[in-house]
């Protein structure tokens, strides 16, 4: 990880320099103008990028950062006599605490329904500042001191400056996506919930996101305003400004540091020349062309030229392999394997309902300290919601849920995380563009003071899985088997006192199961406690200390497995007469 | 990098330049051809306004190089270089910034029809110290100090300030009596709010009128019938019209109709030529245009029978609209400032500009008054036109000197 960052570090210092170099070489002020224009228009799609590639939360409404900030520039010339030199700065805090007063009320929404909310504040905005009477504000010209107002005559002075923020927003950028900051978005871009429950602060860190895009997206907004002196409502706030940075990253590659880059460096030129070439000869006609530019990209490279480039030229990332880092001292969590018998998780009175369905009711279950126990129970029985509401993704409507002997009552996944709770999902919710080392390492943030620390911490639930050998592999290519060791490694990498495991040997063949079950004991005998739902009934015969039989969200029974496989009710709910007279020869 | 060649093109660049400023163009007889730029909006939204500016424009220069060029320049040949001002304040100014880039030899130029593009473009020719010419109405235009901006039409307050008092007048001189109760519905984009602000802010009240009705919507509209219903029930004498965007005219229009307050029976006066475009008529329909009243800064009128009829034969359009008619002025000023600067030569001209009082010529004939510019840029003495809809078309009433045909003014 530390190589690569070096790498796109020096990488951003060429492109810096050759933006230079070509500032130097072209003469026209126009060709100038465009470049400029570029690398704005690069900022704010890497502004965007920083939420919407990273976090997946896609916004069609960066226009209102833009549009702040180009205001906030203007306004603070006209009224305050205010240099854009701090006004540029003013615009980035101003786009900054925009981006946390608009995720406030936004984030609440997921998907589409975000994304149409942010469509809405830029066009509010827009209306806003109409009625404020700022349809038409113009940068006075200051002839007197043009260069403390950054009016320069020389068009390469605002290259540079556009270069500076081009090369800031890269930096930024970097810096987020090689640290816990970009981890997390990613992890929350393919699958919050499992990335909430792995005990990242979804709220937070998305909260952090649009912040700084926007201060980002404000202070490029602000330069917009210096650069071309006028500022209308409907330049900076109006629907083709919240579309361009989407294009142009949907275009070079989303998610990606170089993609935003990529996608102004051929969209931005292409569209001026042909303005420029076709506007007065066909007029309309540059549209045309642009848009079927778009869309042939488009169908060549869906995921954008960077990744299409990458997957093509690069070679697959291959790590060394490391012989097995032993750091035995983080192993175990030595006061979790002194205590066994104590109640570690205690539910009293459990109740929670759906509409009309009561899918769970006064629910009882204490387990032990130490202990793996299993829930049983046929489909809808409520197994998968006792766990939800366990791990905080769900709220009871009656009863109390603690932990350790502490109330549980109100935290939100990531503070259960916290608690030292973990689990796994019954469909396998992995991150499938990160590698499996990076899938671990973020379970580890919440247990680790840095990111070193995490990833050591990761590679030791690696190991604890035996996994340690694939770590370098892709998890969009693990096979079932490997998939469940990585979300077990997953959940055991901050080192929690309890693992929920949902269904974690669905889907096995033979082989596969018992490799599993001996790495579940494992877990178990080194103190970690191991709450597991199951339906393979063999199997978890063989596993659990203690059972507890959910049947249509009421626990009917509950005990050791050879009292559970002969209790009538369980046989009458969930086996079947059938089953338990097999069952009753062996286990007997 | 070698050193070299870039020294030497700064040099040469430098002499070019210090030759420029000192106007000493070299070989100046060989002068074949002078151009000027025309930037305008060819495509988007004001793609049509555009294109009508551009058909005056060559229909200048068709003239101008017929009747044998600049002759002070041994006859050479006038030529404008087109730009597409497009949708937005950013394309208007890489237009500007292109057009300079690639034609080193400009002496002026015109544009941009909206004043949001304009605004953006003179920021580029303002420091090229290119002479610009324009129609578009906004007071910043020629407000910020700039040296190089020449505004044809009386600007937005001017036209503000001048059109109410001037309806005051036509209706009492059509019936006797001088309104007393006027309402504004208007859409909040930058000509209307910019064209109400002085009205509300004591201009009404200075002139004896009581605005009794007051909306303001924020296009597109959706329903005008709230709006409407409000006129009705406070029914001022006259109600004031500034809505830039024709579908939502055309709802307005309809529903007044509806309403029973069409044909001129609610005295409608508005502000800008779009009120007065052909297409207006086409979508609206002559019934519910007839009678609406418009200020604009220039509309055909007495006098320019011959040009109307050669610009209706050349185009095909229906009648000159405000577009054509100073696109093909302004090549004409632009043609005396060549003729008085006697060089190609962007300083000179500006300052031929600047020292212009034409009272009579082709220039002249395009626009009401005369042709003077003050120093921020301003024609002065410049009469606003009243057009009105009668039986389908658009035409001048006001001044009555300048007028084709009489204003009427139903009252109830």
């Amino acid at each position: 990880m530390k190589i690569s960052t070096a790498r796109q570090g020096w990488a951003i210092l060429a492109v810096a320099v050759l933006v230079l170099l070509l500032s130097l070489l072209i003469r026209s002020a126009y060709y100038q103008l465009v470049l400029t224009q570029l690398l704005l228009w690069a900022v704010l799609s890497l502004a965007w990028n920083i939420l919407c590639g990273y976090s997946g939360y896609f916004s069609f409404g960066h226009a209102a950062f833009w549009g702040l900030g180009a205001y906030t520039v203007a306004l603070g010339m006209i009224h305050f006599d205010l240099t854009p030199w701090l006004g540029i700065p003013l615009a980035a805090i101003v786009g900054g605490l925009a981006g946390a007063v608009i995720g406030f009320p936004t984030f609440r929404l997921r998907g589409h329904y975000f994304a149409l909310a942010m469509l809405a504040y830029p066009l509010a905005t827009l209306y806003v500042f109409q009625w404020l009477g700022y349809q038409e504000i113009s940068l006075p010209m200051k002839r007197e001191a043009p260069v403390l107002y950054m009016q320069f005559a020389d068009p390469r002075a605002y290259v540079v400056l556009a270069l500076g923020l081009l090369v800031a927003a890269l930096v930024v950028s970097l810096r987020v996506e090689n640290s816990r900051f970009g981890k997390a978005l990613l992890a929350i871009k393919q699958n919050e919930p499992a990335a909430e429950a792995a005990g990242i602060d979804t709220w937070r860190w998305k909260m952090r996101a649009i912040t700084l895009s926007g201060a980002l997206a404000g202070m490029a907004g602000g330069l917009y305003a210096v650069l071309l002196l006028v500022v209308t409502p409907e330049s900076v706030f109006g629907m083709l400004v919240s579309a361009q940075p989407l294009i142009l990253a949907l275009f070079g590659g989303i998610g990606s540091l170089w993609g935003p880059l990529i996608g102004a460096v051929v969209l931005v030129p292409l569209a001026e020349g042909l303005n420029g070439e076709l506007g007065d000869v066909l007029p309309g006609i540059q549209g045309v062309v642009y848009g079927a530019a778009i869309i042939a990209i488009i169908l060549c490279a869906p995921e954008g030229v960077y990744w299409r480039l990458r997957d093509r030229f690069a070679k697959p990332r291959v790590e060394p392999r490391t012989t097995a880092k032993p750091a035995p001292a983080l192993t175990i969590a030595p006061e979790a394997r002194k205590v066994s018998g104590a109640d570690l998780l205690v539910l009293r009175n459990i109740g929670i309902s759906f509409g009309g369905l009561r899918a769970l009711d006064s629910i009882d279950l204490v387990v032990g300290a130490g202990s793996l126990h299993g829930i049983i129970g046929p489909n809808g029985a409520g197994k998968t919601t006792l766990f939800n509401v366990v791990n905080g993704f769900l709220t009871p409507d009656a009863g109390s849920v603690s932990f350790a002997g502490a109330p549980l009552a109100g935290l939100r996944p990531n503070q259960v995380c916290r608690r030292g709770i973990g689990r796994t999902f019954q469909v396998v919710r992995a991150f499938p563009r990160m590698t499996v080392l990076e899938n671990v390492i973020v379970g580890a943030f919440v247990g680790a003071r840095d990111d070193i620390a995490a990833e050591q911490m990761a590679r030791v639930a690696l190991d604890r899985v035996g996994l340690a050998d694939r770590a370098a592999a892709v998890a969009g290519g693990l096979t079932t088997r490997e998939l469940r060791l990585m979300e077990l490694a997953r959940a055991l990498a901050p080192q929690p006192r309890l693992i929920l495991l949902d269904e974690t040997l669905a889907g096995l063949g033979h082989d596969d199961l018992a490799g599993i079950l001996g790495v579940i004991r494992q877990v178990r005998d080194e103190g970690v406690t191991v709450l597991i739902i199951e339906h393979t009934m063999q199997a978890m015969v063989q596993l659990v200390d203690e059972f507890s039989v959910l049947d249509h969200g009421r626990l009917i029974a509950a005990g050791r497995p050879d009292e559970i496989v002969r209790d009538r009710r369980v046989i009458e709910a969930y086996l079947g007469r059938r089953w338990m007279d097999r069952v009753a020869d062996t286990v007997a | 990098m070698k050193n070299g060649p870039t020294r030497r093109e700064f040099g040469s660049g430098l002499a070019l330049a210090g030759a420029m400023a000192l106007g000493l163009r070299p070989a100046m007889a060989e002068i074949k051809e002078v151009r000027v730029a025309m930037i305008a909006p060819l495509s988007g939204l004001w793609a049509r306004q555009g294109q009508l500016m551009r058909l005056g424009a060559d229909m200048a220069l068709e003239e101008i190089n017929e009747k044998g060029g600049i002759k002070a320049l041994g006859g050479a040949k006038m030529t404008v270089v087109v730009a597409d001002a497009g949708d937005s304040t950013e394309k208007a100014k890489n237009a500007a910034q292109r057009v300079l880039a690639q034609n080193e030899d400009l002496v002026g130029g015109t544009g941009a029809w909206l004043s949001s593009f304009t605004l953006a473009v003179t920021e580029v020719t303002e420091r090229a110290q290119l002479p610009w010419l324009t129609l578009s109405y906004s007071d910043l235009i020629t407000n910020r100090g700039f040296k190089y901006i020449f505004q044809t039409s009386p600007t937005a307050d001017r036209q503000a300030a001048e059109t109410v008092p001037a309806a005051l007048e036509l209706a009492e001189k059509a019936t006797g009596k001088r309104p007393k109760t006027v309402g504004i519905l208007m859409d909040n984009t930058a000509s209307p709010v910019s064209f109400a602000k002085p009205l509300r802010e004591g201009g009404l009240e200075k002139l004896g009128l009581k605005l009794v009705v007051d909306q303001i919507f924020t296009p597109p509209l959706s329903d005008a019938t709230p709006l409407i219903e409000k006129v009705r029930t406070t029914r001022p004498d006259f109600l004031l019209l500034p809505i830039s965007i024709m579908p939502d005219n055309k709802l307005v229009l309809e529903k007044f109709d509806e309403f029973g307050l069409g044909k001129g029976r609610l005295p409608l006066v508005g502000n800008g030529a779009p009120l007065g475009s052909p297409e207006l008529k086409k979508v609206i329909g002559p019934e519910l245009l007839e009678g609406l009243l418009f200020s604009v800064a220039d509309w055909p009128f007495k006098g320019q029978e011959e040009l109307i009829e050669r610009f209706k034969k050349r185009t095909g359009e229906p009648w000159m609209t405000q577009d054509s008619l100073t696109a093909y002025g302004d090549m004409w000023i632009f043609k005396e400032a060549l003729e008085g600067a006697g060089a190609v030569d962007r300083a000179k001209v500006a300052e031929a500009i600047r020292a212009m009082n034409l009272t009579d010529g082709p220039a002249k004939s395009v626009f009401p008054g005369p042709i003077k510019f003050d120093d921020k840029g301003r024609r002065e003495d410049v009469p606003l036109i009243f057009a009105q809809w009668q039986k389908g078309e658009p035409v001048t009433v006001f001044p009555i000197d300048l007028a084709f045909a009489k204003p009427y003014w139903l009252s109830s």
